[in-house]
C-alpha cells in the first residue's frame, strides 16, 4: 500500500507541484511562520469544509477549524510522510476533531440535525460546492459503490455517525455495515488512485 | 473479496478497519482499535491508504473560510509552543490522537480530574511544554494549578477572540516579546522570549502607562529556556503603552527605571 511513496495531493492543493504541502509542513515543524501561512492557504478551505459538513453551525465549525489548524502547528514535527499524504494527515485531524466535538454535544437540537445529514444525498458532495475535477472524480466513485457502501460511508463520514448508529438507521445488522464500510473505503481508494 | 482472506488473521478488530478510518467509532471501540493497530503493521498500512480516500471525502467538500480565521490561527501559532519530534515510532502513535491545540489544552486544565489522566497519559515532553507556558517548576505544578485554571480561560478567550490582533516588539538590552490583543475585552496576553537575566534583587516589571495613569500588571515570572509567560493585562483603556522595566525583586508602584519596552496598544 505504501510502496508507491506518498499519495499525490488532490488538484488545486499544490501550486508547487508534488509533495509541496509535505515539504511546508515539514518547514513549519521547525517554527516556519511563512510556511504556516502557506499551510493555512492550502488547507483551510478544506479543512474548514469537512468541519462545517459534519457540525453544521458556523460558529461551532470556525472555532474547531481553528483548534485543528493550532494543531498543524504544533505538532507538524509528527507528520511523517512515510505513513500518508500531508493532506491525509491533516484531513484525519480535522474529521476526528468534528466528530468528537458532535458526539460531545449530544442534545435534542443537535439530534435533529443529524436526521437532517441522514438525508442528504450523496450527490450533494459536488452540488454544494463549484464544480473540479477533483470534485467530480470524488462524485464520480461514490457513485461506483453499491447503495448500501454509499449510504454508509455517507452517514458515516459526513454524517458524523458510528457504524453502530449507521447499521440502526440503516436496519442492517452491525457486522455487516462495519465489513461494507471497509469494503466501500478500498473501492473509494482505488478508484480514486490514491496510495496504491 | 479482499475481506474474507484477511478476517482469517484479523478477525474481529479488523473488520473495524474502515469505521475506524472514518472515525465512525465508539470511543471505547477506538482505544481498541489501536492498540491493535500498535501491533499490526498491516494494518497500520491499510489504514493509511483508506485515509488517502477519506482525505478526498474532504477536499471535495472545500467552502472558503470565514473572513479573519486566518488571522487568529497565525496570531494563536505566534503564541504557542511546538512539539518537539518524537524521540520513537511509539510515542507518535499514542500521543497524536490525544494531542490538543494550546486552547484545548488550557480549556482541559479547568478540569483537574481530566487534566490528572491526561497529564499521566501523555509523553513528558507535552506536560514539560504545559510547565513551560506556565512558568512553574514540576514540583509546585499542582499547588499552582487552580490559581493557574483562571488565567488560562482568560488566556484562551483572548486568543480565540474575533478582534485578537498581534504585535510583537524588541526589549532595549535584548529579548522578544509577543503580545495578542482584544480591543473588545480590553485584555491582552503578553510573553516574551529572550530576555537578559538579572541578578535574584531584581526583576522585570510590565505596566500599563497611559491618560487613565500608570498601572503595574505584574512582576514577570522567570521561566526557563528565558521564556517569560503568558501573562494578562486586563482593564486597558484608551491610548495606553505597555511598558518594561527592570525594578526591586518586590516590585514598585511606579516604574523607576528606564523603559525597555513601549508599545503603543
Amino acid at each position: 500500500m505504501r510502496s508507491a511513496g506518498p499519495a499525490p495531493e488532490p488538484a488545486g492543493a499544490e501550486p508547487g507541484g508534488p509533495g509541496d504541502l509535505g515539504a511546508q509542513i515539514r518547514l513549519v515543524a521547525r517554527g516556519d511562520a511563512g510556511a504556516f501561512d502557506a499551510v493555512y492557504d492550502l488547507l483551510a478551505a478544506s479543512v474548514f469544509g469537512i468541519v462545517v459538513r459534519v457540525i453544521r453551525d458556523p460558529a461551532q465549525s470556525e472555532e474547531v477549524t481553528q483548534d485543528v489548524l493550532l494543531e498543524v502547528w504544533r505538532t507538524a514535527s509528527k507528520f511523517d510522510a512515510e505513513r500518508g499524504s500531508a493532506t491525509a494527515w491533516v484531513m484525519t485531524l480535522a474529521h476526528r476533531r468534528a466528530v468528537d466535538r458532535v458526539r460531545s454535544v449530544q442534545k435534542e437540537s443537535e439530534r435533529e440535525r443529524r436526521t437532517a445529514a441522514a438525508d442528504i444525498p450523496y450527490d450533494e458532495v459536488a452540488e454544494a460546492v463549484e464544480s473540479s475535477l477533483e470534485r467530480e472524480r470524488v462524485r464520480r466513485c461514490l457513485g461506483s459503490l453499491t447503495e448500501l457502501q454509499r449510504e454508509s460511508v455517507t452517514l458515516a463520514y459526513y454524517g458524523g455517525y458510528t457504524y453502530g448508529q449507521v447499521a440502526s438507521l440503516l436496519g442492517v445488522p452491525t457486522g455487516t455495515i462495519k465489513t461494507r464500510m471497509r469494503d466501500a473505503l478500498i473501492r473509494l481508494r482505488d478508484c480514486l488512485g490514491v496510495a496504491g | 473479496m479482499k475481506l474474507r482472506g484477511r478476517e482469517g488473521h484479523g478477525r474481529e478488530p479488523h473488520t473495524l478497519a474502515g469505521a475506524y478510518a472514518m472515525d465512525a467509532i465508539s470511543a471505547p471501540d477506538r482505544a481498541r482499535f489501536e492498540r491493535h493497530l500498535a501491533g499490526c503493521e498491516e494494518c497500520a498500512q491499510e489504514i493509511a491508504g483508506l485515509r488517502e480516500a477519506t482525505a478526498r471525502l474532504a477536499t471535495a467538500t472545500a467552502v472558503p473560510p470565514p473572513s479573519g480565521l486566518k488571522e487568529r490561527v497565525l496570531a494563536a501559532a505566534a503564541l504557542t509552543r511546538q512539539q518537539p519530534p518524537p524521540v520513537s515510532q511509539a510515542d507518535a502513535e499514542t500521543e497524536t490522537p490525544r494531542m490538543r491545540a494550546i486552547v484545548s489544552w488550557f480549556r482541559a486544565l479547568a478540569l483537574p480530574r481530566q487534566m490528572a489522566v491526561a497529564a499521566a497519559a501523555l509523553a513528558v515532553v507535552a506536560v514539560l511544554a504545559v510547565a513551560v507556558l506556565f512558568g512553574v517548576a514540576n514540583g509546585s505544578m499542582r499547588d499552582q494549578l487552580s490559581a493557574d485554571q483562571a488565567s488560562s480561560q482568560q488566556i484562551s478567550a483572548v486568543l480565540t477572540a474575533r478582534d485578537a490582533t498581534m504585535m510583537t516588539g524588541a526589549v532595549t538590552g535584548g529579548g522578544t516579546v509577543t503580545i495578542v490583543m482584544s480591543h473588545s475585552m480590553r485584555t491582552l496576553v503578553f510573553t516574551a522570549a529572550g530576555l537578559h537575566a538579572l541578578p535574584a534583587s531584581r526583576g522585570y516589571e510590565l505596566w500599563l502607562i497611559g491618560p487613565a495613569g500608570d498601572r503595574p500588571v505584574t512582576m514577570l515570572p522567570a521561566g526557563p529556556h528565558h521564556m517569560t509567560g503568558p501573562v494578562i493585562a486586563s482593564g486597558l483603556r484608551a491610548g495606553d503603552h505597555l511598558a518594561l522595566t527592570a525594578e526591586p525583586a518586590g516590585g514598585t508602584a511606579r516604574p523607576t527605571a528606564p523603559m525597555m519596552l513601549d508599545v503603543l496598544l
